[in-house]
Order: structure tokens, then sequence, then C-alpha cells
């Protein structure tokens, strides 16, 4: 069952009442201390009665003391209960991640993602820490100071039922605007911003076309829209603390003036109108406090929604009777047709697939960008899942297969050589956790990537960067090979994975490949790889267009023909 | 009121350095720029502060006078007074902060505009030397980061320090005595933030470290996610997670609680005071050494006090990142520039494409030279091809030919004139590229093909578009040369912003034209086309090739085969495969794969 962000916050509310608790003894101290003052003023100094100034000034001095301790103690609840809210989420959510269904997944912008499991926890946990402490405390102080005022004189209080409302319909309206406007700072901001990450990206074209004024030109309008507007909404949000102010500066004067008045009458005590004039203070700092809270509330609210997004999609579920038995490697594709948009069934990316690869055997794909080579590949892997027609694995349907299961006897080396920071050994033993050294360096040998890394100081043990930033391309493609192999997959999947490698070492590890007791399927542009597996399958615009031995398709297919004419005597040169 | 998010702040910028004072004066220079306007601003806040000291202390006159002693006259005179000075109290608050925001806002952007156009007369080797992230960060976060300082924290330190200041003046001068009872909180205050901080920097510094660890594993994983799932290594990667994330947790708590100390220590401390002021006040207005109504003017003045000390804590941090921000941004402004073209340099109007290097050499640091004593010469029209491993020096080559690096020894000219006495302007507008990274705005397809030559017509932008067979596949995009590039490609492959870019070459119409071929990202059929587009792109123009595919080499007027930085075999394919030296090692080698 998929649960909101709200609903991890049941484990601690037990906590988070206690941290309540504590800021409550906390705000009694504080609307308590101006009674005491009037106490002390008119029970003590007017009448000259100097016990009651002492007994009631060490009060005023025990209480502060009590409100210290509470308010520290309140601090180590809310962190707590703030930090585990977000670790709960983070990892839910993480988790959550991990397993959707590859098809889900791929919706969400990758950076999208990040900032949803970074920014957006981050924003959360601050407002959760907030709320314990002075969320509520403000919008209370307002509220109490106000009822306590009433009780030490109600007449003189009526003076905050006209101007309290009045201040908050005001800050609510001013943080709608000011939320406004934000937005179109941030747009601004992002635009310019923009353009700085282009100019870096493409910094060496366009120094080559000498195009430095049009970009500063560009520059200079986006950074000109970002200044007026950042000025315009830091402008509109400055005005709220003086109207604030004035406004509860004037009720003071009122207070007074009507203090004197009440007084005359001897409606009121003097050591009421001061207490009252220091609640109208207390009430003042609180007021302003309101409209940031207001605002962080926006932002949670915004990281909130959007973290739900993650939270209530569906999970990958393999059905519970899926078959978990060892394959073989027979891959029948029957009239297959798939889509990656699943209610408009128009855009077919493969149209009615036809072929089959037995145990064994190895086989080229080709076919230009965009034909569905790479989608092919996916359903595999049951990465994404056929729309019509059947896609059987040693003659059963890819349904029944448990996922991880099947995923377990195949491996699949995408057209991005991604590998992962730490050393060579860890990357290529990803692929088998539990991979032995002997393992892992034959895995490498057939990758014809060992060599390679023995001429590295640390040799298995050299750390590679993020994205292997040290490497190059070629090995980088030779080590997500190795670490497929190291499975001893059943299904191997290549796509395009040795583009960036030089012929020599190509046909050596097409050789090894060869050996290997697998299913194999490669992605490639080049004739020269084709030419040496079982069997090559020609794609174009989602359709098998030809498929057999390449002397077949010599013979058989004219864009085969036109491929093999382009390439003729003229290979990577390296 | 103004944004506070929480921001993260590495505690690195958070040390009080000699470099920070420098930075901080150079931030004042560039507010002076705006003096009148800035000088009006510190008036208003000298204004503004004084009226907020009068306010309480014509709060407690009326109090003594006319709550206590219920004086009659001059009650009415003493309201309106006080209403008149808190009216100029918020209109003037609200006035210094319009100004300033105009000033800080009129600084920032005459920054950010400075450091853009200094980023674009900086040398290329800058780029190559840093991480573009980081570059990126000091434009962007960096600069944020000032704007939003300057925007508050020039007013609230002045506003602070006078208040400060002036709050003592005043207190001293009504009554000594109190004053002392209100000062005893500072060391207190003191006492209190020492020990938090101490602390606090500690688990800050922790708690980014854990912070950047799981950052760094969330999107390494989250990038990856489709080896995650077709490896199933989904647990694996989780309980990693797990790990890092109680690590975060653990450090975030300790941060989280003892920095939440310190807004309950300015509350005690308020509270405190406020207690003392009355209860010490209270006895001393006993013997009458004070008025009642002086007790509520201390009672307002100690909140006035330690709401500027509070205000100075909670900016400090801020302050601190944000100089240390600006100190990033300056840095990048100090860099050299691209070295101005020579006195003499001219404006070319006409080169016909004759090129010589003569006994160029040139290395990128300080190690042995990247290429040396290179020469050769091409007529207009001829091609060159230059044949070598990676890291041979073909790219270096471009690069001095480009002027985006200049040689060491020896010079390189164009129909007999050193390039150096070319403006880098002129002579790179006979230059045309394809090179093999392609680069497309986030605009149109028109616009970006228009980049080559920005005063063509739509008619002429379409017309290279045809030449560089790339207009059949435009014009089947829903919006034609209207569809808008995003970031990732918007459903437009490899080879077809290969196409958009040499149809930007073809409009530029160049003499020189650089070629930097490699296709094996690029589908054959594409191919195909591209390689069409090239020949007639390459057509009657001198033209530069860093070769990969041997066909292009063979029809080349001269073969360069390069090897650590020097030419060691030269001639065109057929006289080298006689030479029988390295490149024709490299053609048989190839042959023999390519047996059908």
């Amino acid at each position: 069952m998929p649960k909101k962000v709200i609903s991890f916050i049941r484990p601690y509310i037990k906590l988070m009442i206690i941290a309540w608790m504590l800021m409550l003894i906390e705000l009694a101290v504080e609307l308590t201390a101006p009674i005491l003052m009037a106490k002390i003023i008119d029970e003590g100094v007017l009448v000259h009665e100097i016990d009651v100034v002492i007994e009631w000034g060490i009060w005023l001095l025990i209480i502060t003391l009590i409100a210290f301790v509470a308010g520290i103690t309140n601090s180590f609840f809310a962190a707590f209960v703030s930090q585990n809210f977000g670790f709960d989420i983070r990892n839910n959510m993480y988790s959550k991640i991990q397993n959707l269904s590859f098809h889900r997944l791929v919706l969400y912008p990758t950076a999208n993602l990040i900032t949803r499991l970074t920014n957006d926890v981050t924003q959360i946990q601050h407002t959760t820490f907030i709320i314990m402490r002075i969320a509520l405390r403000a919008p209370l102080l307002v509220l109490l100071g106000t009822i306590m005022a009433f009780l030490v004189n109600w007449k003189i209080a009526l003076v905050f039922i006209f101007t309290i409302p009045v201040i908050i319909f005001f800050l609510f309206y001013m943080m709608k605007l000011g939320i406004k406007n934000f937005r179109s700072v941030q747009k601004r901001l992002d635009q310019v911003n923009r353009i700085i990450r282009e100019n870096l990206k493409a910094m060496r074209i366009i120094k080559a076309f000498y195009r430095k004024e049009s970009e500063v030109t560009r520059f200079i309008a986006a950074n000109h829209q970002l200044k007026i507007q950042t000025m315009k909404t830091m402008r509109m949000i400055e005005l709220n603390t003086p109207i604030l102010l004035f406004i509860m500066n004037v009720s003071i004067v009122v207070i007074l003036w009507y203090g004197n008045v009440q007084l005359q009458i001897g409606g009121a005590g003097a050591g009421e109108v001061v207490a009252i004039v220091n609640y109208a203070t207390r009430i003042t700092g609180s007021l302003s406090n309101l409209s940031w809270i207001i605002m962080a509330f926006a932002r949670a609210k915004a990281s909130n929604d959007r973290m739900n997004e993650i939270l209530m999609m569906e999970e990958e579920k393999s059905g519970p009777q899926s078959v978990k038995q060892p394959i073989k490697g027979k891959i029948q594709f029957k009239d297959v047709y798939f889509s990656y948009d699943e209610n408009h069934n128009k855009d077919w990316i493969l149209k009615s697939i036809n072929f089959t690869v037995e145990p064994g055997q190895k086989v080229a794909i080709m076919g230009s960008t965009g034909s569905g080579k790479t989608s092919l590949f996916q359903l595999i892997p049951k990465l994404f899942e056929p729309n019509s027609g059947q896609l059987l694995i040693d003659g059963k349907n890819i349904k029944v297969y448990n996922s991880i299961h099947l995923r377990n006897q195949i491996g699949y080396v995408p057209q991005e050589p991604h590998l992962f920071s730490g050393t060579i050994k860890e990357n290529i033993a990803w692929g088998k956790q539990d991979a032995t050294m002997d393992e892992i360096v034959e895995a490498a040998k057939d990758a014809q990537i060992h060599s390679s890394i023995l001429q590295f100081p640390k040799q298995y043990d050299t750390v590679i960067g993020q994205k292997g930033v040290n490497l190059s391309g070629g090995q980088k493609q030779r080590l997500t090979i190795a670490r497929a192999l190291v499975r001893k997959p059943k299904i191997l999947l290549l796509d395009d994975s040795t583009s960036a490698l030089d012929m020599q070492t190509e046909r050596e590890l097409i050789l090894a490949l060869n050996k290997c007791k697998c299913t194999i399927l490669i992605i490639t542009q080049k004739i020269s790889t084709a030419k040496q597996l079982d069997f090559i399958l020609l794609l174009d615009d989602g359709e098998v267009i030809a498929q057999g031995t390449h002397e077949q398709l010599l013979k058989n297919s004219k864009l085969y023909q036109k491929i093999y004419t382009s390439q003729l005597g003229k290979e990577v040169f390296k | 009121m103004a944004r506070r998010h929480p921001r993260n702040i590495n505690p690195e910028d958070l040390k009080l350095t000699k470099s920070k004072f420098k930075t901080v004066g150079r931030l004042w220079k560039e507010l002076l720029s705006h003096r009148g306007l800035l000088f009006f601003v510190l008036f208003l806040v000298l204004l503004s502060t004084m009226l907020g000291i009068l306010g309480p202390y014509l709060i407690g006159y009326a109090i003594d006078q006319f709550i206590y002693h219920q004086t009659l006259s001059g009650f009415v005179p003493l309201l309106t007074g006080l209403i008149t000075v808190y009216f100029f109290y918020s209109f003037t608050s609200f006035l210094q902060n319009y100004s300033m925001i105009g000033i800080a806002q009129e600084t920032v952007y005459s920054m950010r505009t400075r450091l853009f156009s200094h980023l674009q007369q900086l040398p290329v080797s800058f780029f190559d030397n840093r991480q573009h992230g980081e570059i990126m960060s000091r434009l962007t976060n960096d600069m944020d980061n000032v704007s939003s300082t300057l925007n508050s924290s020039v007013i609230q330190i002045f506003s602070s320090v006078l208040t400060l200041s002036g709050t003592i003046i005043f207190m001293v001068w009504l009554s000594p005595l109190l004053t002392m009872i209100t000062l005893t909180i500072v060391p207190l205050l003191y006492i209190g933030m020492k020990w938090i901080t101490k602390r606090t920097s500690k688990y800050f510094k922790e708690q980014q470290k854990h912070l950047g660890q799981l950052n760094g594993f969330i999107e390494e994983t989250i990038s990856s996610q489709k080896i995650i799932k077709s490896y199933s290594q989904e647990q694996f990667v989780l309980d990693e997670f797990f790990k890092k994330s109680n690590e975060l947790k653990k450090a975030g708590f300790w941060a989280q609680s003892i920095s939440g100390f310190i807004p309950k220590l300015m509350n005690m401390l308020n509270n405190l005071s406020f207690s003392l002021i009355v209860f010490l006040g209270g006895l001393l207005a006993l013997n009458d050494s004070v008025t009642v109504g002086l007790i509520v003017t201390f009672t307002e003045y100690a909140r006035q006090f330690t709401r500027p000390l509070h205000d100075l804590a909670n900016q400090y941090n801020q302050l601190l990142s944000a100089v240390a921000g600006a100190e990033r941004v300056y840095q990048i402004l100090d860099e050299d520039k691209e070295e101005i073209d020579e006195l003499k340099a001219e404006r070319i109007e006409h080169l016909n494409g004759n090129v010589e290097f003569q006994n160029v050499s040139f290395s990128y640091g300080r190690e042995e030279n990247t290429i040396k004593n290179i020469s050769f010469s091409v007529k207009t029209g001829q091609t060159v091809a230059l044949v070598g491993p990676t890291g041979a020096g073909k790219s270096t080559i471009i690069n001095l030919l480009m002027r985006l690096y200049e040689p060491h020894e020896g010079a390189i000219y164009i129909d007999g004139i050193n390039i150096q006495k070319i403006t880098r302007e002129s002579l790179r507008s006979f230059y045309g590229f394809v090179l093999q990274e392609v680069f497309l705005f986030e605009d149109t397809i028109r616009e970006n093909i228009r980049f080559g030559q920005l005063d063509a017509s739509d008619e002429e932008v379409e017309a290279a578009a045809k030449k560089a067979n790339a207009h059949s596949f435009i014009m089947k995009l829903p919006n034609g040369y209207d569809t808008k590039l995003t970031e990732d490609g918007a459903g437009i492959s490899q080879g077809q912003k290969q196409l958009i870019s040499i149809a930007r070459a073809i409009l530029r119409n160049p003499t020189i034209l650089i070629l930097d071929e490699a296709t094996s990202n690029i589908d054959t059929v594409t191919e195909i086309q591209i390689q069409e587009a090239l020949q007639c792109l390459m057509k009657n123009r001198t033209t530069f090739v860093i070769a990969h595919r041997l066909n292009t080499i063979q029809n080349a007027d001269q073969i360069l085969v390069i090897h650590d930085g020097e030419i060691i075999e030269r001639g065109n394919h057929e006289s080298l495969l006689k030479k029988n030296g390295i490149y024709s090692n490299m053609y048989k080698q190839k042959e023999g794969t390519n047996v059908v």
C-alpha cells in the first residue's frame, strides 16, 4: 500500500506532542511575565511593599529558567523527530525508485528525481523542525497574548480586535503576492543560469565563431530582466514590516490614550495598562515571524506534492507463481509490437517483429538510428513489455518469468558505458557481488581489458572517478562488457558497445565471445563485426526488413548493399 | 522576512582570512559606484535608528506622566508626536530598504555582466583546466549568495551597530544603574554562543560531508538505473543507501539540535534581562531612584538591544559564506584575458587560404612540448589529413591555427601573413568548423544554423540546410525549422545534430574548413548523408581533417602522420604506401580485416 509523506510522521507523534508541550511551557512563561510585572508594579512598587517585589521578582527569574530548560529540551526532541522523519521519507522514496518498473521511471528526468531525494527532503525536514518550535508558537502567542490582554483589562484590549485581523489579512495577501513574484524571479534566474551553462559548454565553438558580442547581448537582456523582477519583488516584500510595525505602534498609542481615559474614570490600574502595552510589543514580534512561516509552509507544500508523486506510484510486481527456472537462452519474437506510449498505440517503435535465436547463437542487429534496435533490446530483460505479440524465452512467454531471476541470467551492456565510482575490481564484480578474483580476471581477459588493467599502477585496485573520467571510451566499453561477462549470462546483449574499439581488439573480443556458451545479440554499425556472427537482423523504421548471413544479405538487401559500399575501405583508423 | 532557505554552507567558507577582508573592501568599492544613493541610505539608517530609540522613550515618558501621575495637559500633543515618530520610523525603514535593494541589484547586475563578458574573453586553457560544474557554481550559486546578502546585510549591519551603540548611550544617559543590569546578559551571551558555535561548526562539517557523500551516491545510482535494474542490483544499492542515509541522519541530529539552542539562548537572555530589569528596577523604584516609566522603557530597550546582537549572530555565517562566494567570483574576474590582439594586428577582408606552419612548437604546461618543430604548407583548396593516435597533437595543431593558443616558437602564416598580425575576430571569420562533439543551443533549429552567419536570411538558412542534407529530416519534425531544441536533443539523433552543424558551417561559407571527423556513434545511413554533405562543403576550400576514416584520407592532397608531437611521415596516400612505413602498416592492418 503506497504511503503518503504525511503518514511517515505517525511513529513520531508522541515525541512531537512532547516537543509541543515543551514549547507551550516556554510560551506560558512569556505570557505570564507581563502579569508578574503588573503585579510587581501595582502591588509592590506603588504601595511600597518590598516583600511583594522580592517574592514575585524571584518567581520571574525561576520561570525564566524553566522556559530555558524547556526550550533546550525541545531542541533535541524536534531535531530527533525531523531527522528521523526525513530519514524515513528519503529511504522509502529511494527504495520506491529502485522498485519501480523501468518504463515508469523513465518518465522522470534524472535531475528531477535527484532534487526530490535531496532538496525536497531537506526542505520538509526543515519545516518539521520549524513546526515543532516556532510555527505554532507565533500564532499561539498572538492568540493567547490577545486573550491575556482581555483578562487583564478587556476594555483596553478591545484595540486588538480591530488591528490584529487587519494585519493578518494584510500579511496573507502580501505573502500570496510574494510567492507569485518569487516564482517569476526564479524563472528569470533559471534563464540567466541556462545561458551561462550553455556558454560554458559551447565555449570552444563560440570562440571559434567569434560570437562573443551576440552572446553578451543575449546575456545582458536576460540579466536585465532578472534585475528588474528581483528589485520589484524584494521591494514589495520589504513593504511588509514597516506597515505592520506602524499599525502595531499606532495601536500602542491608542492603548495609552484609552488607558489614560480609563484611569481617570477608575476603569483600569496603571500596571494593567503597562502589561497590555507589553503584550502589544510581544505580539508585534510574533506577527513579523508569521510571514516567513507562511513562506516556509508554501515551500514545504510544493516539496510534499513532488515527493508524494513518487511515493504514490505502483511498484513493479512479479506474480506469485512466477517462473524461476534456469534458462537455456532461446529467444523468439512472435509478431511483437511495441510503443513507449501506453495509450495511443499509433507510433509503433517496433512493428510485427518475428525472429528466433537458438541457444548459443550469435546475432548482429543493424539499422539506422531510431530504427528500434535499443527498444528491441530493452524488451528482453523485461525493462519494457511488448504491447502485443509474444516474446518467448525457452518457449515460455516472458511475462511468466520472475523479473529478478530472469535478469540475473542476462548480461546487458547499454550503449552509454556507465561505470560507478570505485575500483576497477569493484566495477567488474558489480555484475556479481560474490565473484572471486579468478572470475573477475577471466571476465576481464575475455573482454580484452586485462592487459590494459595490468598497465595501471594499481592494476585491479585502480580507482576510477565518477563516470570513469580517467579511462578512454574504449576502455570504458570493455569494462562494462567485463561486468556483464562475470555474471556468466545465458543471454548477452551488447548495444553498440564496441564502437570505440580498434579493429584488432574488436576482432579478438568477438573471438572470445564466440567461445561463450551463451546467446549473444550485438547491435553494431560495422559490417566487419556483423559478418563474424551467425546471422544478421536488419531493422528499418521498427521492422525487420532482412535477416540472414552476410552473404545472403549482400545478395538480397539493397540497404545492406548500400551500407556495405559506404564502409568499403574506410574502417576506423586509430 | 528575506528569503531564508536552509542553505548548505560549506564550513571551509566560514574561516576568517585576510583575503576575506580584501574581498569586503572590493565589494564596498562596487557599492561606492552608487555613492550618492548609498550615503542617502546610511543617513536613513541613522534616522530610523534614532527614531527607533526615541519611540520607547516617549512611551515610558507617557506612562510616567499620564498613566501614573495622570497629568492632564500635553497628553494629546505627546500622542500625536508619538504617531509622527512611528510614521517616520516606518517610512525611513522602508525607504532605506527600497534604495538599498536598488543599489544591491544594480551592483549584482553589473558584476554578473562583467563576469559573463570576462568569461567570453578568457583563453580556452582556462576552461580546459577546470571542471564546468565548478565554474558554473561560481556563476550561479556564489553570485546568488552575494545578491541576497547585499540586499539585506548592509542595512542590517549598519542598523545593528547603530542601534546597539545608540541604545547603550541612551540607556546610560537615562540610568547608568539599569544599564548595568541590562548589560549583565552580554557576557552570558558571549559564553553561550561560544559554547554553541564550537560544537555546531564540528557537527556542520560532519553533516556536510555525509550530505555530499549521499548526494553523490544518489546522483550516480539514479543516473544508472537501467544498469541496476537489468543487473537486479536493487537490494545492493538499497543497503548502501540506507547506510549512508543513516550516517547523515546521525550527523544531522546533532547539528540541528545544537544549532537549535541559539534562538532558545536568545529567548532566555531576553526573558532574563526582562526579569532582572523588572525585579531589580522594582526594588530601586521603591526608594524612588527610578520611575516605573523608566522600567517600561528599559524592558523595551533590552529587547531592542538583544535583537541586533541576534541579527548579527544570525547574519555572521551567511555573511562569511557570501564573502567567500564573492571571493571566488573575483578570482575569475582576476584571470588574465585571452591575449589582446597585438597593436599592429589588422582586420583582414579577404584571404585565399594558403596556410603555412613554420617550425611551430608548443606546450600546454611546463612539460615537454606537445608539438615539436612542425612545418608544412597547404595551398588554397587543398585537403590536409592529420593522422595519428589520440594525444599525438592533432587537436593542438588545430587550436594553434584558430589562435585558441599561441605557438611558443615558430609562426603560422596565411597568404604569407603571420596570423598574430590578424585580429582574432577577422581571422576566425574565415574558418568553418564541424567538430566531433556537436553543440546546439536551446533554441530553434533555424537559429542554431544561423549561428554560423548571424545576418543570414531565412532563405539562406534553408538553402544551407538543403546542401547539408538536413532539410528533409527537419521538414519531418512537427514544427520544422522552428522546432525548439532542448538540452537532451528533442528527438534528434546524434547524426542529425551533426547535419545541423554542417549546415551551420555551409552557411558560414568559410575559406578554411576544419573537420574533426569521428562518427562512431552515428548510424550508417545518416553517415552516408553526412559524407555527401561534407564532400559538398569541402569543395574549393582549404580543409584540415583530423581523420579517423581511410576514405577521406585516400582523397587528401597531403597526409601528415603525427606521432608524439612530430610529423613522422608525410605525402599522399600512394606515396606513403610505397614508403612502407608506419602509414602503410596501419593501412595493411586494416586491409587484413576487410577481406570479403
